[in-house]
């Protein structure tokens, strides 16, 4: 075993790494027992421990991954701001993404450290508020063109002076948001949780004495550092680069708006280049630097899951991204949907770049992260208060190199994050779910198949003054798979579908009123494939056809296998061999063509009931305006051209 | 006749056997290996074994990881589910989330019932238990029928909102029933009439599928006893630190998914009690982990957030322990930061420790702790040797890295493995607001005793007992219960509008029911006892406390007092002026059952042992290797009181008592160790 170079005892430095990480995470359950968001309470938070410079010590051990590479800028605006003037028994809050934030619903709540006059360490909670002002409930207005409708911004703001607690502060900042009394609640949660970490780092300090606890703050992150380069100079020195994309800019004529990524590793670092990545879009879904920072680490460090997290994983990375451009949006560029938009995207970009470096942990490319948020007056018998429905779907995550993907799983963005309970939901608004189901054929092919997706329906009961906004993206960017693997389905929500008012009202709108008896449908996605679906083991799709994962029509048409029903009741299906075998040979013969065919055609099969809409994508990759049947003709260009890239080239 | 007690606690390598003597208090104790292919066979082997008649017995109490087993493995019978259209994925769906937030190749485990058995029917009740559609018989018949087509031995019926309405539940019940005679069908209202589907669900498919596997076992079980003799009860530990019937375990077996844990907590908490703590840890150290438990004046603590696997939680209450990879035979090693570790890898039994000699060459807890001397290097009465060399040659591997002594590194070894159990300690307490400075410290199992002075001085606990028999400890855990049922209703409403009238009858109906279940176990009134508990929270807050409260109520003010007082301890805050939402209900049920008073022995004052031998241990830098008297524990008698440096062994344990702390043995013959001096 290597020689190790270290200043501290193994033992007392082990002791203190893991006395780190219990407080930290000490701190997270004080939230989770304490807090009123149901958002934070499904896990939509974090909790660290900075030094006195703001970088990171330790974060919790079951932080949401969306917050991970700007906990550490939140501490610094404070420090940048305040300067000499933070004093004992300080709290300061903050939610800005401009400056070291990720969107206004995350407030973060920051406390000083002293010990015998100074500052040691800083601790730092934050969490995402159910509301935080803004047009529609929930503060997801996707119309927003800049913050001034998206919510209430706190710039570093003192909260608490000399332990005295600045309540006409609080009340100012809560009065524009809706639930004032349970925001107030939030702020209490967690400036009681940073106090926890200040008590346990204290014990610390005054048991091992000061030098040896921050001497142990900077081998941890020293080690981290260490540990990345190590893994980092392991690998082939090389630069590679990758696209995803957001569905559209809604001001503009319908395109793809490009995200890039490019990725070079020498030696024990990696440089990750945005450039080429489109400028900032007419709508909410754009990041600002922090938060597309937090998805490239958090990309890498799906790579790395064994190593700790702290500022020392930081120092391995070179960032670059182009000023003005959709992933480095400048103030005061609206950017709240940045989760649905460009987060996942990078993110997708990332892991699709590290799945080329490391084959044995490839991942297809997994569903969109979303937002369904209906608000309004609840006219239940029992009740008269204002509602706020506000779900998120667990959905499919990408195939992998010798395993197929996760079925309904949380997003990529926060593994940690759980879906609510709709017996819950029903309880607290006028809101009936009518299914909450995985989806047949909503997985993307491959000779591993993407996780399933989800559905999930339901009716507007009793209300008044209702509105329904959405916060998604993939409408039109579907899930891609790759060496070879298919793509799965496009997200977005229908409105009173199957009636003669059905509306497809796509992935991303606001404020559309709802009325009682109104009901709405929508997926969300599966995972993309890996590798050629024609190569399933023809035993794995019968198992998925008598699951329900996948029908039997699709069983033919994206895999080539040719299923009987024997008996439905007993679960007896066989395979015909000989027409799979044949099956398969006229798809491998003509699978290039139909993906080059002419999308008008396309459209003209689709109308004539020829082929059906997963054809449309699967067999021709062609993307439509899913609500007039339209083809987006720039859109599934850009669409052909990424199949051609990572499906289509990995086909014999 | 003597009239004997025995409990049997199965694990996965042993089966403890511990038999009492009623008419002289005096215990014996009993370890066989395991039979995993049919659990009662071992039972009957070491009832053999240790020579016990069965006629004599009149109980008999058993903890069994049969279910445990059975989830891990997926050795299930036939199992169907039936839920409301929409909804038959519920169980795959969970909440969605991973326990690796990062590795994206860790997957959670799948459910318990494949999806093309979890079949749909018609039917709806709204959140207030309203009927919205009704359930459609024709359908439900033929769903019936599909599942006795494919030879379903257990049903779960799981329908949305039947925590509010059990009546759809009930009848879909009825159907399979009639259509599938001998099944074993459970619904989630009847078993657990609490909100969120996937928590209710995964109860109900859980008990399912251990029906009839936790039911044929206690049937062959019983008979087994019956046939060498026994006539009494027989009597299943489950997670909620009671005992049930073994014909009620049928119809709850989740609650027995984990009754194995359950007995060493148990027996914590009763030898605390027996020593006169009112506050204590269990430290339960075995080969390859750690278990943790609290009790808190008088109380085990209790959590609803536990699963066998993660993503299938049973939501039935179930005392908190918390398992780290902390064992004799956890592994030391270095990562690639240059960062030494201890766990939560184990050699296990094979290949074990280096001093096994059996293939193992990395370093583990007991390599170290015979580097140090800490151990013999002969155990089990010379049934087993160990190699102090290979010990050496493995912990030098650490020592070279460092460029210490492999004494240093040895030394380095141990403070980690107690730095790990100092951590899972701090959990459930320093966490939850306790203060570990008013407990006691429960070491036992085969490597607690050999650390727990250690870890105790680390968190400033006082004292540290350390039972008579600490390797088969747990095993005393289920002679030491009572029968008990936890009974739950979901009940919301805000303290505002809170009616203290209806409170009081929902109890009551509680309590009828809870009566009813223990009448039905032949428990006699006055050896019942009802606890009522409520979970309340602040209104906006999502998490409940749950606190005891006295019966009758004598106000709402009082109940909310309690909770804001309780709050307050918790998270050092809490808000009086503040609305308060009372969630639900629930009423503890115990079943008295007559325990055992072990033999007290006289106290022998002024007694200084005199030890077999004198060993060199390492006791730290600043000591270095001393010679240490070792003690015989079957030789030490009640009074006898020594001072570290000493170490004292005894057939499967050795306890260590560090320089300067002085040891007891008191009139149950338990070693107490006061570290404070």
């Amino acid at each position: 075993m290597a020689q190790v170079e270290s200043r501290l005892d193994p033992v007392t430095f082990e002791v203190l790494k893991n006395a780190f990480g219990n407080l930290v995470d000490q701190m997270s359950e004080q939230i989770l027992r304490t807090c009123y968001s149901f958002v934070i309470y499904c896990r939509d938070f974090s909790s660290a421990l900075c030094d006195v410079n703001g970088d990171t010590i330790m974060q919790g051990s079951q932080d949401i991954a969306v917050h991970v590479g700007t906990l550490h800028l939140t501490a610094k605006a404070i420090i940048d701001t305040f300067g000499d003037d933070i004093h004992e028994g300080d709290v300061f809050i903050f939610n800005d993404p401009y400056v070291g934030g990720t969107h206004f619903c995350d407030v973060r709540i920051v406390r000083p450290v002293f010990w015998e006059g100074e500052i040691v360490a800083f601790t730092l909670t934050n969490g995402h508020w159910a509301d935080v002002g803004g047009t529609v409930p929930g503060s997801f207005d996707i119309s927003a063109k800049n913050h001034y409708g998206e919510g209430t911004r706190i710039t570093p703001t003192r909260i608490w002076d000399k332990g005295r607690y600045l309540g006409d502060v609080a009340n100012c900042l809560v009065a524009n948001m809706r639930g004032a009394e349970d925001r107030l609640g939030d702020l209490r949660a967690q400036a009681e949780a940073t106090m926890v970490g200040q008590r346990e780092f204290l014990r610390l300090v005054s048991k091992y004495g000061k030098d040896t606890v921050l001497e142990a703050a900077r081998e941890c992150q020293d080690y981290v550092e260490r540990i990345t380069k190590a893994r980092i100079s392991e690998l082939e020195d090389g630069t590679w680069d990758t696209v995803d994309f957001i569905d559209q800019d809604p001001e503009q004529p319908e395109a793809l708006i490009p995200i890039k990524v490019k990725m070079t590793i020498k030696g024990e670092r990696v440089a990750y280049d945005l450039e080429g990545s489109h400028n900032y879009i007419g709508c909410f879904l754009n990041s600002a630097y922090p938060a597309t920072l937090s998805a490239l680490i958090a990309g890498t460090k799906a790579f790395f899951p064994d190593i700790p997290l702290n500022a020392g994983f930081f120092k391995a990375f070179d960032i670059k991204m182009p000023e003005n451009s959709v992933v480095n949006a400048p103030w005061p560029v609206a950017v709240t949907g940045f989760c649905s938009g460009v987060y996942e995207k990078v993110q997708a970009a990332v892991i699709d770049l590290w799945s080329k470096m490391m084959p044995e942990r490839a991942m297809g490319c997994a569903f969109n992260l979303e937002y369904l948020l209906i608000g309004g007056w609840d006219r239940r018998a029992s009740s008269d208060t204002f509602f706020m429905w506000y779900d998120w779907m667990a959905g499919g995550h990408g195939a992998r190199s010798h395993k197929d993907g996760c079925n309904a799983t949380a997003a990529v963005f926060g593994l940690g994050l759980s879906i609510q309970p709709c017996e819950g939901q029903e309880r607290l608004s006028p809101v009936l779910t009518s299914e909450h189901a995985i989806m047949t054929d909503s997985a993307g092919p491959g000779k591993h198949r993407g996780g399933c997706g989800v559905v999930k329906g339901g009716t507007v009961m009793d209300c008044e003054q209702s509105v329904m906004s959405y916060c998604c993206d993939r409408s039109r960017s579907i899930p891609f798979g790759i060496w070879g693997g298919l793509p799965s389905i496009p997200q977005g929500l229908w409105k009173n579908k199957n009636t003669e008012n059905e509306e497809f009202l796509g992935a991303i709108f606001s404020g559309v009123p709802v009325k009682k008896g109104d009901t709405f449908i929508r997926p969300s996605a599966g995972g993309g494939g890996l590798g050629d679906p024609l190569e399933r083991s023809v035993e794995e799709v019968l198992e998925d056809v008598i699951d329900g994962y996948v029908s039997v029509k699709r069983a033919m048409k994206d895999y080539g296998v040719v299923i009987r029903v024997n008996d439905e009741d007993l679960l007896d299906y066989d395979v015909d061999y000989l027409a799979t075998e044949k099956e398969r040979a006229y798809i491998r013969a003509n699978r290039i063509g139909w993906m080059r065919k002419d999308p008008m055609e396309v459209k003209k099969s689709l109308a004539l009931g020829e082929i059906d809409l997963l054809d449309v994508i699967r067999r021709h990759g062609v993307i439509m305006d899913w609500g007039t049947g339209e083809v987006l003709v720039e859109t599934t260009r850009q669409f052909r051209e990424m199949l051609e890239q990572k499906t289509i080239a990995f086909w014999e | 006749m003597a009239k004997f007690r025995t409990a049997v606690d199965t694990g996965g390598t042993f089966t403890d056997i511990f038999v009492f003597n009623g008419e002289t208090g005096e215990v014996q104790v009993q370890k066989v290996p395991s039979t995993p292919d049919n659990p009662s066979r071992a039972i009957a082997n070491g009832m053999e074994a240790a020579g016990v008649h069965m006629p004599d017995v009149d109980l008999f109490s058993h903890g069994t990881t049969v279910g445990t087993n059975a989830l891990i493995t997926r050795e299930l019978p036939p199992t169907g589910m039936v839920c409301t259209k929409g909804f038959r994925d519920v169980v795959e769906i969970r909440r969605s989330t991973k326990q690796d937030l990062w590795d994206h190749y860790k997957d959670v485990a799948p459910p318990y019932v494949k999806r093309r058995h979890r079949l749909e029917v018609e039917e709806r009740v709204d959140y207030a238990g309203t009927m919205v559609t009704p359930l459609n018989d024709e359908e439900a018949r033929r769903v019936a029928k599909i599942l006795k087509k494919r030879g379903m031995k257990a049903i779960a019926v799981c329908f949305m909102n039947a925590y509010m309405s059990g009546v759809n539940e009930q009848r879909m019940k009825e159907i399979l029933q009639e259509e599938i005679p001998g099944a074993y069908v459970c619904t989630s209202n009847e078993l657990l009439p609490e909100i969120f589907e996937h928590e209710r669900f995964s109860t109900c498919l859980t008990n399912a599928v251990l029906g009839p596997v936790v039911g044929d076992y206690l049937n062959d079980l019983t008979s087994r006893l019956e046939g060498m003799g026994y006539r009494g009860d027989v009597l299943v530990l489950h997670s909620g630190g009671g005992v049930m019937k073994a014909e009620t375990v049928a119809q709850y077996a989740s609650r027995v998914a984990s009754s194995g844990i359950a007995a060493g907590a148990i027996a914590m908490d009763q030898t605390a009690k027996m020593c006169g703590f009112q506050n204590a840890m269990g430290l339960d150290m075995g080969g390859t982990s750690c278990d943790v438990s609290l009790t808190y004046e008088g109380e085990l603590r209790m959590s609803k957030e536990w699963e066998v696997e993660f993503g299938y939680p049973i939501r039935y209450p179930s005392i908190e322990v918390i398992t780290i990879g902390a064992g004799g035979g956890s592994v030391a090693w270095i990562d690639q930061g240059g960062s030494l570790r201890n766990g939560p890898e184990s050699a296990g039994a094979v290949p074990g420790p280096a001093c096994y000699q059996a293939g193992g060459e990395k370093p583990t807890n007991t390599d170290a702790n015979l580097v140090l001397g800490r151990l013999n290097t002969t155990l089990l009465d010379g049934r087993m040797q160990l190699n102090k060399e290979a010990s050496e040659k493995a912990v030098k591997k650490i020592a070279d890295a460092f460029d210490m002594t492999t004494i240093d590194a040895a030394s380095a070894v141990l403070e980690l493995a107690n730095a790990n159990m100092c951590d899972a300690l701090r959990l459930i307490s320093v966490t939850k607001g306790y203060d570990p400075r008013d407990f006691a410290l429960v070491a036992f199992g085969g490597a607690g005793p050999l650390h727990a002075a250690y870890v105790a001085r680390e968190l400033e606990i006082p004292k540290v007992i350390v039972p008579r028999y600490p390797g088969v400890h747990a095993a005393l855990g289920c002679l030491q219960v009572d029968v008990r049922h936890d009974l739950t209703r979901t009940y919301l409403v805000n303290s505002t509008d809170a009616d203290l009238a209806d409170i009081e009858q929902v109890f009551a109906e509680l309590e009828q029911e809870a009566y009813q279940m223990l009448e039905k176990e032949g428990m006699s009134r006055e050896n019942i006892e009802l606890v009522r508990n409520m979970d309340l929270r602040y209104v906006g807050q999502w998490r409940n406390l749950n606190v005891n409260i006295p019966k009758p109520i004598e106000s709402l003010d009082q109940a909310l007092q309690i909770f804001h007082n309780e709050h307050e301890r918790q998270f050092s805050w809490s808000n009086p002026d503040q609305v308060v939402e009372i969630y639900g209900l629930r009423i503890t049920a115990i079943g008295k059952v007559p325990k055992p008073s072990f033999a007290r022995y006289e106290i022998t004052t002024n007694s200084t042992p005199t030890p077999e031998q004198t060993r060199r241990v390492y006791f730290g830098k600043a000591g270095g290797f001393v010679d240490t008297p070792v003690y015989n524990r079957e030789k030490l008698v009640a009074g006898a009181h020594l001072t570290g440096p000493a170490i004292i062994e005894q057939l499967d344990t050795t306890t260590v008592v560090p320089t300067g702390v002085k040891a007891v043995v008191d009139e149950y013959l338990n070693i107490i160790m006061d570290i404070t001096g």
